[in-house]
């Protein structure tokens, strides 16, 4: 097989998967929202569930005319949104969904992962700017700042998982949680890293994911009675449907990210070897969908913070709460 | 009504007319009358900031400041009972009151249309700013001291004071007013009245 | 020196070194927290707002002026959409004001349902509160939770007056006959609709069920106790200088309500509590808000238990002449003190309606209260200020 003939397959898979799956939890998201305000939610489009409403929407997101503020910089602003997409489906290719199933293994896996869904920002930043529009301005730069604030707190919580693990291969992170911890008469028990010691970096992951993704109770840089909405008040049409798709997109990301850092990945204990090419994605599908319900459940459950609030939470408790599980895991390591 | 504003009509033995007559002593103002359990207590104009002052001793609450027009001739609405005998006049009037009982008095002062100028609240009672405004955008009276009398309601181009009586109601000036019938009563079923006839 | 003083010095500190110029920012007419058509030209510093400056008036429809032109009857009509959440509450003061120079009273049947009406109506006021805040707040869920159950009030309400807004039930001398009431007898007369005392009795129920489950869905968490407790501090007496009443005022610290002081419909034959609380923060207005649900909740279930039957209208002429005077007549509306200063010249119209509107009087702390605060701060006092556009425009 050709390199290029691979690369496309490779692409086009990983496309449809990650676009599928976005759509699936604005579904999810419409869904869920509603049963929890006591509404039914989409229920007409497709003719049962609603299950079609996401695709309609997109359908009138695309015929919606595409239009640019006067005195926005047009090239900036028309790019902005592709920056986030870009940035958010580049990290599916380092996460594996079973031990053949990825676009790529590397060996710097997670470098690579923290390294691109940083990028996002960048996009977020460039529409806040090009918009010439001040509550866009203020939304971009929220999101600037809470960028710095709450990647820090993540990334050193990845680097617990590094330590334990030994590798920053995404793929090596899996099968280390898979290595035996410890034999209860001749039974081999094998935990995932939130059951062996990582729990506190699973919280601090999961709290600054939600930072990272802009979600109530941190979506400051939207916050839709403050600033309208934020970096987003000027889109419209196919450029709005590449951020919206983006974010459930990066929800559907870091879910997987936790996933496989946390959560033993395609991995299930006592599942033999043999089967996880197979049954691999499912398994990972579904403990996908549990992380993402449950940031779409905190979300229709909690209200906003301020962003001092969350600038000082992440600096005074995330961080040296992390940098304190770094030390804990190390002893850990070093001990056991 | 009276265009003499200096005396109470209730009986001697009426608390509210007491308390009136105690509050106009203590700030020494012109005079108070007392009808329907209003107090009205009736100020000096060129005292009207410093009464206001002393009176937000007992009755600290600032409640509301507007003003009357007081005109012969009216374009809109019905005119005054007796226009003969009506001086033309603006009367701005405040109303103070307490924040633990029922205490409270509207203060009066009389303004020539001439001279429609009167000192501002604004430098004690903040909240005066945007009622003062209000009566400036509306009567078009001056309050000396609030440097910020720009138009609260009204756009910015806006010529002429609305609530004064000379000034045109121009929907009802385009089309003749369809409530302008005249008012037929009340609905009075039988049962209405049999149930008013079985209470003694 | 504690933690608060350090993280102040060093806000000084940073804002000395990065010296931002001003931003203006227009907030409004249209924006999603203006409830409406408030406009603020905002100065800000980075998000520290440095001056406020607030534009009303989109919504002026000269009430004032129109009522010079309309009969007393009409203006009834007019008055309960100055404040839309509470038009009743609107009339009543108005009406009692016209009483009051007429000569004439309400049967005391017609004051108890017209009690009875305005604690509905301050109940589906406060409930409107208790939804839209978190949203402002970001919490998207109470909203709909809230105000399912304010449908209930609202079906009482459409019930026995006939509109969901807007009653237009209040008459001089009493209120307005219903011709789908009720059995008629000759002790009771045609004016509620069947069933309406039992199925207010069970709204009361679910009204206080909400109340717990706004307790736990909001009233406990952290995240709204973190944007709201000392935010937004009004002390006494500045609110008292500023006018602000009601639920306002008596957030910070004075219990003052007209339903006590001010002589007017049965309240004094009633048991409830004046809520107050001290701090003047956004979190004490919310809770005299909650608080004050409950109170009229028990006032409405009192009110059942004690109105008494007989007619509903006392004699007034056919064609309503108001003899001359001026009278200021005023109520407890669900956000303050309502009231109507009349001039009437003897005619069918008066000859000035001065209207002392709540949210008016409340808002105009605006610059005040705003200045040095944050943009979400903005947003969560506003909110927490409870106001109606048309009440401040009228």
């Amino acid at each position: 097989m050709s390199f290029l003939l691979e690369l496309g397959i490779k692409v086009i898979l990983m496309l449809a998967v990650v676009l599928t799956a976005a759509l699936v939890t604005i579904y999810a998201e419409l869904k869920a929202g509603s049963h929890m305000q006591t509404r039914i939610g989409p229920y007409y489009a497709g003719g049962k569930w609603g299950w079609a409403q996401p695709l309609a929407d997109g359908a009138k997101f695309i015929q919606k005319e595409d239009l640019a503020p006067a005195k926005a910089d047009r090239t900036v602003f028309g790019f902005a949104p592709y920056v986030v997409m870009m940035s958010t489906l580049a990290v599916f290719a380092v996460i594996p969904m079973g031990p053949d199933i990825v676009a790529t293994n590397l060996d710097l896996g997670v470098y690579f992962i923290l390294a691109i869904s940083s990028l996002s920002v960048l996009g977020v930043l460039m529409a806040g700017w090009s918009s010439a529009n001040k509550y866009s301005l203020i939304g971009g730069l929220r999101a600037a700042a809470q960028l710095i604030a709450y990647e820090l707190p993540l990334v050193l919580a990845v680097v617990a998982v590094v330590v334990q693990a030994g590798t920053m291969s995404m793929n090596g992170i899996v099968e280390a949680q898979q290595a035996t911890l410890f034999t209860i008469g001749g039974v081999e028990v094998a935990l995932p890293y939130i059951l062996s010691g990582q729990i506190i970096g699973f919280t601090i992951f999961m709290i600054a994911a939600v930072a990272e993704l802009s979600r109530i109770p941190f979506d400051m840089p939207i916050a839709e009675s403050e600033l309208t909405m934020g970096y987003l008040t000027e889109y419209s049409g196919i450029r709005f449907t590449m951020f919206f798709l983006g974010e459930y997109a990066s929800l559907v990301a870091l879910s997987a990210i936790a996933t496989t850092l946390y959560l033993g990945g395609y991995a299930v204990p006592f599942l033999p070897e043999s089967m996880e090419n197979f049954a691999g994605p499912g398994i990972f599908l579904i403990k996908v969908s549990f992380l993402v319900f449950l940031i779409i459940w905190i979300r229709w459950t909690w209200p906003r913070l301020r962003e001092d609030q969350l600038q000082s939470m992440a600096w005074r408790w995330l961080i040296p709460l992390a940098l304190f599980n770094i030390a804990l895991i190390s002893v850990f390591k070093v001990v056991l | 009504m009276s265009d003499q504003p200096d005396t109470a009509v209730a009986e001697e033995a009426d608390p509210l007319a007491e308390y009136a007559a105690g509050i106009t002593e203590r700030l020494g103002a012109d005079g108070f009358s007392v009808e329907f359990g209003t107090v009205r207590v009736f100020v000096d104009r060129d005292k009207w900031v410093e009464t206001i002052n002393d009176a937000r001793k007992e009755l600290p609450f600032f409640s509301w400041l507007s003003a009357i027009d007081w005109s012969k001739e009216t374009e809109v609405g019905e005119g005054v009972a007796d226009p003969d005998d009506l001086v033309e006049r603006f009367e701005v009037m405040c109303r103070l009151s307490s924040v633990t009982n029922a205490d409270g008095a509207i203060f009066f002062a009389t303004l020539p249309k001439d001279d429609a100028t009167i000192g501002s609240l604004t430098a004690t009672i903040g909240g005066a700013e945007w009622h003062e405004r209000e009566a400036h955008e509306m009567f078009g009276i001056m309050f000396e001291g609030n440097d910020n009398l720009i138009p609260l309601y009204l756009p910015d181009a806006f010529i002429g004071n609305p609530l004064l009586k000379s000034f045109p109601l121009i929907a009802r000036e385009v089309k003749p007013w369809p409530g302008d019938v005249d008012v037929e009563g009340l609905p009075e079923p039988e049962e209405v009245l049999a149930a008013e006839e079985a209470t003694p | 020196m504690t933690s608060k003083e350090l993280m102040h010095r060093s806000e000084v500190a940073v804002s000395v070194e990065l010296e931002t110029p001003d931003m203006t920012l227009n907030i409004g007419p249209q924006h999603p927290s203006t409830h409406g058509v408030l406009r603020l030209i905002a100065k800000v510093d980075g998000e520290r707002i440095t001056e406020v400056e607030p534009v009303i008036g989109y919504m002026h429809r000269g009430y004032e002026k129109l009522s010079e032109v309309r009969t007393y009857l009409q203006i009834t009509a007019l008055v309960n959409r100055i404040d839309w959440v509470s038009g009743f509450a609107n009339e009543v003061p108005f009406i009692l004001g016209v009483e009051k120079l007429m000569g004439v009273e309400a049967p005391e049947r017609a004051q108890w349902i017209r009690l009875i009406l305005s604690e509905l109506f301050r109940i589906s006021s406060h409930l409107v509160f208790m939804s839209s805040y978190p949203l402002e707040l970001g919490a998207t869920t109470p909203l709909m939770y809230v105000l399912r159950e304010r449908e209930h009030i609202l079906e009482l309400i459409e019930g026995v007056t006939g509109g969901r807004f807007h009653p237009n039930f209040n008459r001089v001398g009493g209120i307005k006959p219903n011709y789908g009431g009720g059995k008629q007898t000759k002790t009771q007369s045609m004016d509620l609709p069947a069933g309406f005392f039992k199925a207010t009795l069970k709204a009361m129920d679910s009204i206080d069920q909400i109340c717990d489950d706004i307790d736990t869905l909001v009233t406990g968490n952290e995240l709204i106790r973190a944007r709201t407790v000392d935010v937004g501090v009004i002390p006494a007496d500045k609110a008292i200088e500023y006018g602000m009443s009601g639920p306002n005022l008596r957030a910070s610290g004075v219990a003052y309500d007209l339903r006590k002081v001010e002589n007017y419909l049965p309240y004094d034959q009633l048991d409830f509590d004046v809520i107050s609380r001290p701090g003047g923060d956004c979190y004490d207005r919310y809770i005299v808000r909650l608080l004050e649900i409950r109170e009229s909740a028990k006032i409405v279930r009192q009110a059942i238990d004690m109105i008494p039957v007989g007619p509903l209208q006392a004699k007034v002429p056919r064609v309503l002449k108001v003899p001359s005077g001026q009278v200021y007549s005023r109520a407890e509306n669900p956000k303050g003190e309502f009231g109507y200063y009349i001039v009437s010249e003897g005619g069918k119209m008066p000859y000035r309606l001065k209207i002392r509107s709540t949210s008016f009087s409340n808002l105009t702390i605006l610059p005040w209260i705003l200045k040095g605060q944050l943009i979400p701060d903005l947003v969560a006092i506003m909110g927490s200020l409870d106001f109606v556009l048309g009440d401040v425009d009228r």
